[in-house]
């Protein structure tokens, strides 16, 4: 032993320790970056650990699978059977949080119109079969004190009326039959008036039509028509739909407009019917 | 003459009552189709009560045909009764030409089907559209009463079959074989 602390090979060793130390310390200096040589080593092996790293990770994984293949197996069960709950928890959230923001419109037209009294709010039953001007039934009829030629309408805008009523049950004209007319008004400058009424060609489109405009009419595209009020069926300044086109009349001797709805009259879920309102035409 | 036993006739009855029970098990199916979703359909009923009025006799069709046209009328949104009063008429005609002048064939029930829906399609355009002279109301016919008409004559086909499969089994024939006849000359003998 004696002999060895005394020999070259220790005090060469000794020196290579210093050394290192000397490089621990050299790095502590350097304040968290690598000294050039383990930069360098870095550099060079890099895409060797790269590709070794993958290779190794696969076979781990690999291994992994089949050591806790049963484990996993049950944690895939359990992690099923949580989803499904999960899954069926969203369905009612969504169809929960649906329902709020439609009772939330239904809320705003009562805040905006104090006057109306409204039913509560409907659903839609079905569209009667194939009926070109959209008719539907809702679930709601005389026993929720919904006459007939009440107007039907959602947060957006103007429906139909209702034409004929049952106890539990609704049918309600729409907007695009012809059989329905609503006198209305450009709401920007209240002042070109016409008639609303459906059509053959417009309602296979989803559209309706604004006929009677005079001819020195100032409305454009986007403009919106909005109901007068004047025949005591449909309730003052309710918003009908917007302004798609405006052509001369078959005749020439007035414009008409294409008007399309504020609301999709062909995808309605749910309704409401103001079954009273200040200047409602008292029936017969 | 069919000779009948009591328990034929037991099963006879049995068989009778479920036969209509399922004929209206289709109905109110059909009616369900008819009254939901927002696409063109077929008016399912018109064949449905046309089906079973050419299987059966006058009173059953009768009331089966007012009973669909009942129901198109409320599928439909048309006056009620409308429709009933139409397809009760054409039952009776139908069910009365099939007992008396055509062998139940698929070929005569399709063409009957064919003009009886026809007529339908057609006077429902007539009274509930081109009557009140609407603007471009022949869009009407070519878009939707052609259609309608059409589809309703392509489902005829299906509801035909299903007919066919009920009656196969739960229809009461109307004459014994020569070897069911033996079988129960040989029966009563004994």
């Amino acid at each position: 032993m004696r002999e060895f602390l005394k020999s070259t090979r220790f005090k060469i060793l000794l020196a290579f320790l210093a050394f290192l130390v000397g490089i621990m310390i050299y790095a502590v200096t350097k304040g968290g970056y690598s000294v050039s040589g383990a930069s360098f080593i870095n550099t060079a092996t890099k895409p060797f650990r790269k590709v070794s790293n993958k290779i190794s990770m696969r076979f781990e994984h690999k291994i992994d699978k089949i050591n806790n293949a049963d484990k996993y197996y049950n944690e895939n069960e359990e992690l099923k059977k949580e989803i499904g709950i999960l899954n069926s928890q969203l369905t009612e959230y969504e169809a929960l949080k649906t329902e709020v923001e439609e009772l939330r419109k239904f809320v705003s037209i009562k805040e905006e119109h104090e006057d109306y009294v409204l039913s509560v709010p409907c659903d839609v039953l079905g569209y009667v079969a194939n009926d070109p001007f959209r008719s539907f039934t809702i679930d709601k009829g005389s026993a929720d004190d919904i006459k007939p030629n009440c107007p039907v309408v959602t947060a957006e805008g103007l429906v139909g009326i209702t034409i004929e009523v049952s106890e539990h049950v609704s049918t309600v004209r729409t907007i695009l039959s012809p059989d329905l007319t609503i006198a209305a008004v450009c709401s920007s400058s209240n002042a070109d008036y016409g008639i609303i009424e459906g059509s053959v060609k417009e309602a296979e489109k989803g559209y309706t039509k604004l006929s009677h405009l005079s001819l020195k009419n100032k409305l454009k595209p986007g403009d919106l028509m909005i109901t007068t009020g004047t025949s005591g069926l449909f309730p003052k300044d309710y918003s009908i739909g917007k302004i798609k086109s405006i052509d001369y009349d078959t005749s020439g001797l007035s414009m008409c407009a294409e008007i399309e709805p504020c609301i999709d009259i062909t995808r309605l879920t749910s309704v409401i019917v103001i079954t009273d309102f200040s200047g409602k035409k008292e029936d017969d | 003459m069919r000779i009948k036993t009591t328990r034929e006739q037991r099963i006879l009855y049995f068989k009778t009552i479920f036969r209509w029970i399922l004929y209206y098990v289709l109905i109110f199916v059909s009616f369900i189709v008819m009254t939901s979703g927002t696409w063109l359909k077929p008016v399912l009923l018109v064949p449905i009560a046309l089906a079973i009025a050419i299987n059966n006799n006058q009173y059953g069709s009768v009331v089966t045909g007012a009973i669909c046209g009942f129901l198109i009328d409320i599928a439909c949104g048309k006056l009620f009764g409308y429709n009933a009063v139409i397809l009760a008429f054409f039952c009776i005609v139908v069910s009365l030409l099939f007992e008396l002048y055509l062998r139940n064939k698929f070929v005569n029930y399709m063409l009957i089907t064919a003009a009886v829906s026809y007529i339908q399609c057609r006077l429902d355009y007539r009274f509930y559209y081109k009557i009140w002279n609407y603007d471009n109301v022949e869009r009407i016919f070519r878009k939707y009463t052609l259609r309608i008409w059409i589809y309703t004559v392509i489902s005829a086909v299906f509801i035909y079959l299903v007919i066919k499969l009920i009656n196969h089994f739960l229809m009461p024939k109307n004459h014994l074989t020569i070897e069911e006849v033996i079988t129960t000359k040989t029966q009563q003998n004994q």
